[in-house]
């Protein structure tokens, strides 16, 4: 069936080593898993019928070569689900391999594209062992809110303390759940892929724990406290629109046991006290835009 | 999000910005100069220069957002480094204690 298909597309930038090695990777995976089937960027870029219907209709693993991320934002504008995104860079310093300066790829590369596409087949496996989901209860909340510009702003008023880099915990009793303000994913705009830590990972206080991305951007959850993380929220693999759609309940991210939540807070703000500190930021966001706005003006 | 604050402004967590010593540190015998952190970082931290041995800079140390390394996940050669984080959080707490 054409909603179990699981596609590869790269980014296929062939002016940069990055570029060559991701097309690589994903003729490499097709090789070790005969039924992912490849997708051309080209051509898919042109419109083809065969690759628009295919798209939609299928799981994508994304490998991009580069910051510029072609294969997210062909997959993006096609509303597309991605199940797995690899970027090179993060590869090469996962795998202690530097990218080659000429596009033939040398020894080293090539095994490098070897092991990320070993990567990439075991991570799939993992996927499709992985889909119970771990929803978490999370009680109706009582908000603060704002709306600036075209842009709605909520913050719970009690039971959650959050960090200056706008990430926010929930605890109970021993365990905390861990995700992003209204802040953030509204920063991010439609969030297209989430990628979360292991489960087991020991973690400090504001220490990056997962990452989300947009076609805008890519950010951080930079985490509010510190413990094991016990729980990740399998859901947000297929359904990361959770992010935007309810950040505070669906949308969260990680679930913390956790080590030393009271001298965590030392370094948090509670509702009341974020909910001021965020407005403050947004303002001064947008005077500076305007300022900026101004000034192209004069 | 562009930004440019005025830096002897800002605070984090109720400390100046500037008594916070968090940004990155390129390291000249890695960085290939891709400028991939430069394009990816929203807030102008790096520059480009007209150097070639250092046709990047880090030009706005305090833009760049404390315990943000976002940008280091863009660096192939792995050319970016920051602070020790527990460190920094143990200044922070000092500096707002001394407040």
């Amino acid at each position: 069936m054409a909603e179990n298909k699981i596609c590869i597309l790269p980014c296929n930038g062939l002016d940069k080593s990055l570029g060559v090695i991701a097309r690589q990777v994903a003729l490499k995976v097709i090789e070790k898993n005969p039924k992912i089937e490849l997708i051309c960027p080209v051509l898919l870029n042109t419109g083809e019928d065969n690759y628009e219907n295919l798209i939609k209709s299928s799981k994508l693993i994304l490998i991009d070569g580069c910051m510029t991320r072609c294969a997210t934002k062909l997959a993006e504008k096609r509303d597309s689900k991605i199940i797995m995104k690899i970027l090179i860079p993060d590869m090469s310093k996962k795998f202690k391999i530097k990218p080659c300066k000429t596009l033939t790829l040398d020894e080293q590369n090539e095994k490098l594209v070897d092991l990320i596409s070993d990567l990439v087949v075991e991570e799939l496996n993992k996927f499709e062992e992985k889909k119970v989901s771990v929803s978490r209860e999370i009680e109706k909340l009582d908000y603060f809110d704002i709306t600036i510009d075209k842009y709605y702003f909520r913050v719970p008023k009690v039971g959650y303390f959050f960090n200056e880099n706008d990430c926010w915990i929930k605890s109970e009793a021993k365990k905390a759940l861990v995700g992003i303000t209204d802040y953030l994913q509204n920063a991010a705009s439609d969030i297209l892929f989430v990628d979360l830590p292991d489960i087991g990972k020991e973690i400090e206080q504001f220490d990056d724990v997962g990452s989300f991305e947009s076609s805008k951007t890519v950010l951080q959850l930079i985490s509010p406290g510190s413990g094991k993380i016990i729980a990740v929220n399998k859901d947000l693999r297929d359904h990361p629109e959770y992010v935007n759609q309810d950040p505070y309940g669906k949308g969260w991210f990680i679930e913390l046991e956790l080590k030393n939540f009271e001298e965590d807070k030392e370094l948090l703000m509670d509702g009341p006290n974020y909910f001021e500190y965020m407005k403050n930021k947004i303002m001064k966001e947008k005077n500076h835009l305007y300022q900026l706005k101004s000034e192209k003006n004069v | 999000m562009s930004q440019n604050y005025d830096a002897d402004k800002e605070t984090f967590m109720s400390v100046p910005r500037k008594k916070i010593p968090w940004w990155p540190t390129i390291d000249y015998n890695k960085c290939n100069f891709c400028m991939e952190c430069n394009k990816f970082c929203p807030h102008n931290v790096f520059a480009k220069t007209n150097d070639e041995k250092k046709k990047l800079i880090i030009q706005n140390p305090y833009n760049c957002v404390v315990f943000c390394r976002a940008c280091a996940k863009t660096c192939a050669p792995d050319a970016l480094s920051f602070p020790d984080k527990r460190e920094i959080t143990n200044l922070i707490k000092k500096l707002r204690a001394e407040t």
